[in-house]
């Protein structure tokens, strides 16, 4: 498996989404070896769950981010080439554009399958407005071209992927993104978080997961805080990550009228992120692009009701009214009737709760997953 | 690969520090063996120092970027916050 991102080294989704993956394959007896990068303080080699881990350091770098990726992939291409003298492989798995060039190299020189999960697209996320941008889509188009089969984890991901790169339906298969049930404890001492982050024992927390960067919309919740605030006065909202675009969303939160009401509180453990969704008592996913959204799984696995625009693979994981509550994206006012709904109505509230749990259980857990993808490996290995 | 993200929208762009991050990321400057003098980043990002320095000292206010002496010499490399910061932009 390939990929920039492996715990501890957290972006986005992916990390938790190849964690999830590789551990549950190697409990079904695959031996799984997981190439990534490396991160200060952890080390190089290390066996987790069954799961043999190699951190590759870049040891060449450029300012420039296409330059820095090709240089990346150069060397985790060096390193699966001395594991190949070892070990045999049968199919390479390798996790969106960013390791694709090491990928597709390697695919040719051991003359193996190779599966590719879209996680998302450059043209969902920024809509092609680089150069640089222009040629994340080129070396995306390259890997789809390139994969044995494509992985993507909704319906949504197929048609953008199926429709702009022009790759054909039956070479697409979907299968969701999962999620680790073991991590939610029964029970967690909801006070003594919440106090933490200044909520009192009256309070309302309306909670926000996601890395700052606009396609998570966090600014059009920002901008529902006054309306939520006039029929909730009790109502505290707190904000979870970080991203390039903290600053400007501190300086709207200040704008509000509301700064007392909204906290930041950066980057946090995921341990103290589970503790923190399940002492909310509204989890709100203001995405505006979402090709999946695993922290509305999260947020349902945590037995909090979610709140979620209906864009891309979140129209996809709720169901409205019944696991959750779907809203307009783009649109502070959808949002506030959302995050309204919710706290009006508890008994409404735990019946969506428990929906949410129901469909999470069923459907996505990572044993169901693996044995999908499974599947998908043995398509290619013929 | 964050500047104007999404075009037509009236969100910010990338502030010119995050940029100098970015590149001092991307550089590898990412531990105090890696850290790079001034003059060193000016060469890589063609910045000038006066440009430069200004922006290293509001990173390290924020805790992304950390300095080190070694030989006389002021050197900077990104902390772990730093890279999660950088990180958070690439996907």
């Amino acid at each position: 498996m390939l990929t920039w991102e492996f715990p501890p080294r957290i972006v986005g989704g992916i990390a938790r989404h190849c964690e999830g993956l590789a551990k549950a394959l190697s409990r079904q007896g695959h031996e799984v070896h997981v190439v990534t990068l490396d991160l200060p303080g952890i080390p190089y080699y290390e066996e987790i769950d069954g799961v043999k881990i190699y951190r590759t350091a870049a040891e060449l770098g450029h300012p420039n981010f296409i330059t820095w990726t090709l240089l990346f992939n150069h060397f985790l291409e060096k390193r699966m080439a001395d594991l190949s003298k070892e070990v045999e492989y049968d199919v390479l798995h390798v996790h969106d554009w960013l390791t694709a060039p090491a990928g597709i190299s390697f695919k040719h020189f051991l003359k193996k399958p190779m599966v590719l999960t879209v996680h998302s697209t450059e043209y969902g996320r920024s809509s092609l407005h680089s150069p640089d941008s222009y040629a994340i889509d080129g070396i995306e188009w390259w890997s789809t071209y390139e994969a044995d089969k494509i992985i993507v984890t909704t319906e949504f991901m197929r048609r953008e992927v199926c429709d702009h790169f022009r790759a054909p339906w039956e070479k697409v298969k979907i299968i969701p993104n999962g999620i680790n049930l073991k991590k939610f404890p029964e029970s967690v001492d909801r006070g003594a978080i919440r106090r933490r982050y200044g909520i009192h024992d009256h309070e309302k927390l309306v909670l926000c997961v996601g890395r700052l960067v606009p396609q998570k919309g966090v600014e059009y919740l920002i901008k529902a805080v006054p309306r939520v605030v006039q029929r909730h006065h009790e109502a505290k909202f707190v904000i979870v990550g970080d991203g390039w675009l903290k600053s400007h969303l501190e300086h709207v939160a200040r704008s509000s009228g509301h700064e007392r009401k909204i906290a930041f509180t950066g980057f946090i453990p995921d341990s103290e992120l589970v503790a923190l969704l399940m002492s909310a008592d509204v989890l709100v996913v203001p995405s505006i692009y979402e090709p999946f959204g695993i922290v509305a799984l999260e947020g349902m696995a945590a037995k909090v009701p979610v709140v979620a625009t209906q864009v891309g693979g979140l129209g996809e994981i709720i169901e409205h009214d019944k696991t959750g509550i779907l809203v307009h994206s783009r649109n502070h006012e959808s949002l506030a009737w959302g995050v309204n709904r919710v706290l009006s109505d508890s008994g409404h509230s735990k019946w969506l709760i428990e929906n949410a749990l129901e469909k999470v259980q069923k459907t996505y857990s990572w044993e169901s997953i693996a044995m999908k993808t499974v599947k998908v490996y043995k398509e290619v290995v013929g | 690969m964050g500047k104007a993200m999404y075009a037509g929208s009236s969100s910010p762009e990338v502030p010119e520090e995050i940029r100098l991050l970015c590149m001092l990321h991307n550089i590898g400057a990412t531990t105090p063996e890696k850290s790079l003098s001034l003059p060193e980043i000016r060469d890589w990002t063609a910045q000038e120092i006066s440009t430069v320095q200004p922006q290293l000292q509001n990173l390290m206010s924020l805790g992304y970027v950390e300095s080190s002496k070694t030989e006389g010499v002021d050197k900077y490399h990104v902390t772990l916050d730093g890279i999660r910061k950088v990180l958070s932009m690439y996907s």
